[in-house]
């Protein structure tokens, strides 16, 4: 290099005629490269073309020696430059640096500066130079250097454990949450095997896999596995492998990736926990509603087969203060374990399967069933349904849910006046609402809104009402994927809006 | 009118046994039983009734939930035994659950399917269906 520099400005010292000159600037414009002379004796700087278009000065542009070194930026570089150019001068040292200059328009540029002292006897008398601008150079690799650390920081404080690992199996790289994760440091962990980290149960995931990757079976995989930290405790992982190739597919090494599952995992255990007391205490209710169905029917059975004989046999033992009572606790016993046991078969039952059903059909049959009644209390019925209605439901439920509302609809009607039992129904998306209207006593739903529904709650002083029939009533409509709301004021009425599965035709 | 010459009872609880036989007593429907507490002594006995010809029940009450051999074992051995007179059979039980009904179906023998508590009104009506179809 130094030679070939030494060449080009001998040719130019030799020869000053401008005609060189301009072939000079001609060969240094298209290197994108400048010279400079400093006369040690006069002190006169010479900058040829490219070197003032370097510095975007003018063409006569001429600075003395401390004006050229204040283009250097203030501060590290221009530091550098005092230093090696006094060292050249002095020392007769060449000097050869990257430094970053302001022009004269504010830009900033990276410049090669090289400095050749001269010699004559022994003594520096001239100092020539070359001076490049190397800007776009440098900003690639500024650039470069700048993807390499983004990438790199990217990784390092990504949110899930990354490792490179080797074919062998070595970490060869690994960032913080990898060594957090198993509460190692990165120190502890380059170039260990990966597999030593692995609970000793999960050892054999992994090596199928790996086998399959490099004999190109494929590219990745992911698995769930436990690792041990450092304190010896579990750490479920959820690990993503996959393999880098070159570009002749040649297998280079593994990117592992590693997600921290251990709380899921918990709350995943919990919830089998959970499944599985459910399902036992499912299987308990169910021996229970049979223990309900059969064994205390059949005593309740036994005590009324034994009272009605006593009855026939000794009617003179019935005819005490007793008698009467014990018949009428048995009979309640009866009805209180018939009542559980509907209960009971609504909610152990198989989900049963629905049909469908004319809606208006039902309704009349139900109705039918109150002839009497409504004969009795003069009761107004206005029936509104579409003909064309079709609910899904089991049938026996629909029966029932009908009968009881309508039941309720007569039974709590007010003592003096008419009663008006409106029936509508309507599509609404899915569902069939039914809306069952009375003008009736009305119940304070301030203070039963949360209990209307339960078992064996009762709002009125009916000498009927045994708080079982909404309860029933909302467990079938439940069954059924339905449900059913209440409106209700007090000496206005109630309105109950049942919701069931709409069969479309 | 003791319509019925002898009632069978298959049945493991001795209140109701007490109680039925009581009724029908007292329904003057009949007055020989027996009595058998589970299904597999209730096979071992009909065996040897029918072997021997005599006293063959004309009804047999049978329960479904007994230790050792249920109703239902009961009448897939039964079922296989050859009688030459002609039995009645109903299943007395005091389940409800739908599926017992179902399964009641599924055999001939059964005549039909009675639930706990029997009252007098029950057996009479039993009897007079018995004679009706006789």
């Amino acid at each position: 290099m130094k030679d070939v520099y030494n060449q080009l400005f001998r040719i130019q010292n030799a020869q000053t005629g401008n005609e060189t000159n301009s072939f000079l600037d001609t060969i240094q414009q298209s290197l994108a490269i400048g010279s400079w002379e400093v006369d040690l004796k006069t002190m006169e700087i010479t900058w040829s073309a490219m070197t003032r278009s370097i510095h975007e000065v003018e063409d006569d542009y001429s600075p003395n020696v401390e004006e050229a070194i204040h283009f250097y930026e203030e501060g590290k570089y221009r530091d550098l430059i005092t230093v090696l150019f006094n060292n050249a001068v002095n020392n007769g040292e060449e000097f050869d640096a990257e430094l970053l200059i302001r022009t004269a328009k504010n830009n900033l540029k990276w410049v090669r500066s090289i400095g050749f002292p001269i010699l004559k006897n022994n003594k520096v008398v001239k100092i020539l130079g070359v001076f490049q601008d190397i800007t776009e150079k440098t900003n690639t690799f500024k650039e470069l250097e700048y993807k390499e650390k983004l990438i790199r920081t990217t990784i390092e404080n990504a949110p899930n454990g990354m490792a490179l690992v080797g074919l062998e199996g070595q970490i060869i790289d690994l960032n913080k949450n990898f060594c957090s994760y198993l509460g190692y440091t990165k120190k502890e962990l380059m170039h260990t095997y990966v597999n030593k980290l692995s609970h000793p149960q999960d050892i054999n995931i992994i090596p199928i896999h790996i086998k399959e990757m490099i004999n190109r079976e494929k590219d990745s995989f992911e698995c769930e596995k436990r690792y041990l930290k450092k304190d010896g405790s579990i750490i479920y992982c959820l690990l993503s492998v996959s393999i880098v190739r070159d570009d002749a597919n040649k297998p280079l090494h593994f990117i592992s990736t590693i997600i921290d599952i251990t709380k899921s995992k918990a709350i995943n255990k919990k919830i089998e926990y959970l499944l599985q007391t459910t399902k036992s205490q499912n299987t308990r209710l169910q021996n229970f509603a049979h223990i309900v169905s059969h064994n205390l029917r059949s005593h309740s059975g036994n005590l009324e087969m034994l009272l009605e004989l006593m009855q026939e046999e000794i009617p003179e033992s019935t005819k005490n203060e007793f008698f009467p009572l014990i018949s009428e606790a048995v009979n309640k016993l009866s009805e209180t374990i018939q009542n559980l046991n509907e209960v009971a078969d609504i909610n152990t039952k198989e989900k049963q399967e629905l049909e469908s059903n004319n809606l208006l059909d039902f309704t009349n049959n139900a109705l039918g069933t109150f002839r009497a009644e409504i004969l009795d209390t003069n009761a107004k019925i206005n029936i509104d349904i579409n003909n064309k209605i079709e609910v899904l439901a089991v049938p026996a439920y629909l029966d029932s849910i009908l009968l009881n509302f309508l039941s309720n609809a007569i039974k709590y009607k007010k003592e003096d006046s008419i009663p008006v039992i409106n029936i509508n129904a309507e599509k609404i998306n899915n569902y069939v609402k039914i809306n069952i209207e009375d003008n009736g006593l009305g119940i304070n739903l301030d203070l039963h809104k949360d209990k209307i529904f339960g078992l064996y709650k009762t709002f009125h002083q009916h000498e009927d009402a045994r708080g079982l029939g909404l309860y029933i009533t909302k467990n079938q409509i439940d069954a059924m994927d339905g449900k059913v709301e209440v409106a209700s004021k007090v000496n206005d009425g109630t309105t109950f809006s049942i919701y069931l599965r709409y069969e479309a035709n | 009118m003791k319509q019925i010459n002898s009632v069978c009872l298959i049945d493991d609880d001795p209140v109701f046994i007490f109680a039925i036989k009581r009724i029908f007593k007292l329904s003057d429907v009949c007055e020989n039983f027996t009595v058998y507490n589970n299904g597999e002594e209730a096979i071992e006995g009909l065996t040897q009734t029918i072997a021997s010809g005599k006293h063959i029940p004309e009804l047999i009450l049978l329960d479904i939930n007994m230790p050792i051999m249920d109703g239902w074992q009961f009448l897939d051995e039964f079922t296989t035994m050859t009688v030459s007179k002609k039995i009645t059979l109903y299943l007395v039980s005091s389940s409800i659950d739908p599926v017992d009904f179902q399964k009641a179906k599924e055999y001939e023998l059964i005549t039909d399917f009675i639930i706990k508590p029997v009252t007098r009104k029950t057996v009479i009506d039993l009897v007079e269906n018995m004679t009706q179809n006789q």
